[in-house]
């Protein structure tokens, strides 16, 4: 096709243009204030984001790695102990369980991406301590179905909602169905800072009063240590962007919204694209289609300046760590199954109309093009 | 007159060149690892001295990822100082491994003469502890080191510049960790740390087990965790590393005005000043009686005193299951309810300077 359009997989710049003035102004009150750990302006998001999230607290940690990590510790999780969660993630969610020195337990997801419930009470053990389930791609997991489980086998839930911001289930915000919500605000997320950025939301006093412990090397006050903890602060700088664009947050969610629904629409035909269930609100951190031909078609992209990507190549139970748990491929046929088909568009509020145009027109024709051979 | 403990005013009045570095990166929307983070680390590296330099998120993680790097966990010791920060137990503790405290000397470090003691069959590393910028003897260390084959990690966060025989602190362990939290003397916006090492391998691990344990963007060789230094504060510490000496001198030189001026006061002890040392006075630590008392007087006048810590890590809540008591590192206890520490920062005026020591004097006639 011709008049290429570049479409980039993500544009950050422009995500600043539009805010500079502003942020320059927040910044110098980082400056004024002296603080450039925590501080208020940490106190204020934490404040804004657990209201926003329709939890009781909020915890600014370094990343969302640590922001579930830090939960599991404070919940007491360590050697001996099983989590389950998706074997479809970022590696982190295992990461972060494995090196609570627990055992990551895996179950195979659904079409939607997200854990699937039927399979989770066969996974679970007497060494089983919680589920940790993905919200992946900014679908709420089916909650009810989690909790009702976790309350059969008393089990904490720790949701891992770090591209999920703003996601609702039945009308209810993501964060705040399990004991925690863990939030990445990493650079590319949809609420995202200008560097590595984590928080945590919950309700229960005593998990917050420990989490606000042990971001901060245990301490009580300056100069006594309740327990051994970590270093995982969010820093001032960080917060004050994050709630600069908080205030934009909703916008930006429906902007993206409207793309997708776009995307579905028109690609719904030639590709198995992603659309809301009736009792859910996604968010479309990533729009993630499932499709013939995925590395043609991505290559092909590309060729007409469309970036795409692929979350992930390889799901955690294939990678070298979980094959020294005993994983082998063919133990999750769904994850696997869609590692091959799965590629994800170019979704952000910046995108421009003619953007989201060319992106449909050339799949599609793509697609005709193939189809003819 | 007000003395303040915090530099940072000061030292970021002026910071409209690292501003338009931020802006010229904001406009790559590249926040993550990437080039001024590898040009920064180039930069730290050449000025300590070392091979390999790897951003971590902060000096807490630079000491916990060292361990692990190094295979350091579960069941291991650990040799440390009683009187340092907590992150330096923690981060022993955080690894598995169980901190073994030493008492320290009239210098505020460890006296290598009581490591040997508490060598165990489980005694896998010692991490000296170069306090408040004084660097610990590290010929004895390496000494001993070598004899029972332990691994040295040095907890350089308060001694960047620190040398020993003109050889910086930083240089002697398998690794060097260092802290560029706002109030260390190379620092930057937020939370950082860096680790030092001349070895390739450790590099190369610690290359991943900052990363998530990936080695490229879709293959994970180990899990691992994110601990990545900020872009963006790579960019803050470009900038300030290029003041490092003018920094280190300023310390060094208002440390001299305090010794000559404060030896000459009954109730002040200086400690010791070893020849073949440079202390770089991240905080100017003085011995004094009715300290608290002391304290209080100084506030008053509006000078920001500190202490650099009050309670040693053994009499912690957090040391309870390592089954210490008081009386078990006499001289740290001791040091701990008479130490005091001045602001000795690069910012102060001369003004600054005699105003604390005349009110030091004032309080002790």
């Amino acid at each position: 096709m011709s008049n290429k359009i570049p479409v980039k997989y993500i544009d950050l710049p422009l995500q600043y243009s539009h805010l500079k003035l502003d942020l320059l102004k927040r910044i110098e009150t980082i400056f004024e204030s002296g603080q450039f750990i925590l501080g208020s302006e940490c106190i204020k998001l934490e404040d804004q984001f657990a209201k926003y999230c329709n939890s009781e607290y909020a915890v600014g940690v370094g990343n969302g790695t640590d922001a579930l990590f830090l939960v599991m510790k404070a919940l007491g999780i360590g050697i001996n102990d099983e989590v389950i969660t998706a074997p479809n993630s970022f590696i982190a969610t295992a990461g972060a369980i494995a090196n609570t020195g627990a055992i990551p337990v895996f179950v195979d997801v659904r079409d939607d991406y997200n854990i699937n419930p039927d399979l989770i009470e066969e996974a679970v053990t007497k060494h089983t301590k919680a589920i940790i389930p993905v919200h992946l791609t900014g679908r709420p997991a089916d909650m009810n179905a989690i909790i009702q489980i976790a309350k059969d086998h008393g089990l904490f839930i720790i949701e891992d909602a770090a591209q999920a911001i703003g996601a609702e289930y039945f009308g209810k915000k993501v964060g705040s169905f399990g004991i925690a919500g863990c939030f990445s605000l990493h650079p590319l997320k949809n609420l995202n800072a200008g560097g590595d950025a984590g928080i945590i939301t919950t309700s229960d006093d005593e998990l917050y009063h420990t989490l606000i412990k042990l971001r901060n090397h245990g301490l009580r006050n300056r100069d006594e240590c309740d327990f051994w903890g970590y270093n995982s602060r969010l820093d001032s700088l960080q917060a004050a962007i994050i709630r600069l664009k908080l205030e934009y947050l909703e916008e930006w969610t429906e902007t993206i919204r409207k793309i997708a629904h776009r995307y579905h629409e028109k690609l719904k035909d030639v590709v198995d694209a992603p659309v809301d269930k009736k009792y859910e609100k996604s968010v479309y951190h990533l729009f993630m289609v499932q499709c013939k031909q995925r590395d043609k078609l991505q290559k092909y992209l590309l060729s007409q300046g469309i970036e795409s990507k692929i979350h992930y190549p390889i799901p955690i139970h294939l990678q070298k760590p979980a094959k020294k748990l005993g994983y082998k491929k063919g133990d999750f046929p769904v994850a696997e199954s869609q590692a091959q088909k799965i590629l994800s568009l170019p979704i952000y509020p910046e995108l421009n109309i003619s953007q989201i145009e060319t992106v449909i027109k050339n799949i599609k024709y793509f697609y005709s093009h193939s189809d003819k051979k | 007159m007000k003395v303040s403990y915090s530099y940072l005013l000061e030292q970021f009045s002026d910071c409209d060149a690292i501003l338009e570095d931020i802006k010229k990166l904001v406009k790559t929307g590249d926040f993550t690892l990437g080039k001024p983070l590898e040009e920064f680390e180039h930069l730290f590296a050449q000025y300590i001295g070392r091979d390999y330099s790897i951003g971590v998120g902060t000096g807490t993680d630079a000491l916990r990822l060292s361990l692990i790097a190094l295979g350091i966990g579960y069941g291991d010791e650990v040799i440390t100082a009683v009187n340092t920060f907590y992150s330096t137990a923690a981060a022993i503790t955080t690894v598995g491994a169980k901190p073994v405290f030493v008492d320290v000397g009239d210098d505020y470090v460890m006296n290598t003469d009581l490591i040997e003691s508490t060598i165990s069959q489980k005694t896998k590393a010692i991490m000296p502890v170069h306090l408040n910028g004084c660097p610990v003897d590290m010929q004895k260390v390496m000494t001993i080191a070598q004899t029972y084959n332990l691994q040295i990690v040095e907890d350089t966060c308060q001694a960047i510049g620190a040398e020993i025989n003109g050889k910086k602190a930083g240089c002697f362990g398998s690794t060097g960790c260092f802290s560029l939290h706002p109030l260390k003397n190379i620092n930057v916006w937020g939370d950082g740390g860096l680790i030092l090492t001349d070895s390739k391998k450790i590099r190369d691990k610690l290359i991943i087990l900052r990363n998530n344990g990936l080695i490229n963007r879709d293959e994970c060789e180990v899990y691992a965790y994110n601990c990545r230094l900020d872009t963006l504060q790579a960019i803050v510490g470009i900038h300030v590393i290029k003041d490092v000496n003018k920094i280190t001198q300023n310390r060094v030189e208002n440390g001299k005005i305090y010794d000559e001026a404060l030896a000459q006061i009954k109730g002040v002890t200086i400690p010791p000043r070893k020849k073949n040392v440079k202390n770089v006075h991240h905080n100017y630590v003085i011995t004094v009686e009715r300290r608290d008392e002391l304290l209080r007087y100084l506030i008053r006048n509006g000078i920001d005193a500190k202490i650099h810590y009050p309670i040693p890590l053994h009499l912690q809540k957090a040391s309870e299951f390592l089954g210490y008591k008081e009386g078990d590192f006499p001289v740290a206890e001791y040091q701990a309810k008479h130490i005091l520490s001045l602001p000795v920062h690069q910012h102060l005026t001369d003004e600054q300077k005699y105003y604390v020591i005349d009110k030091i004097r004032e309080f002790y006639t």
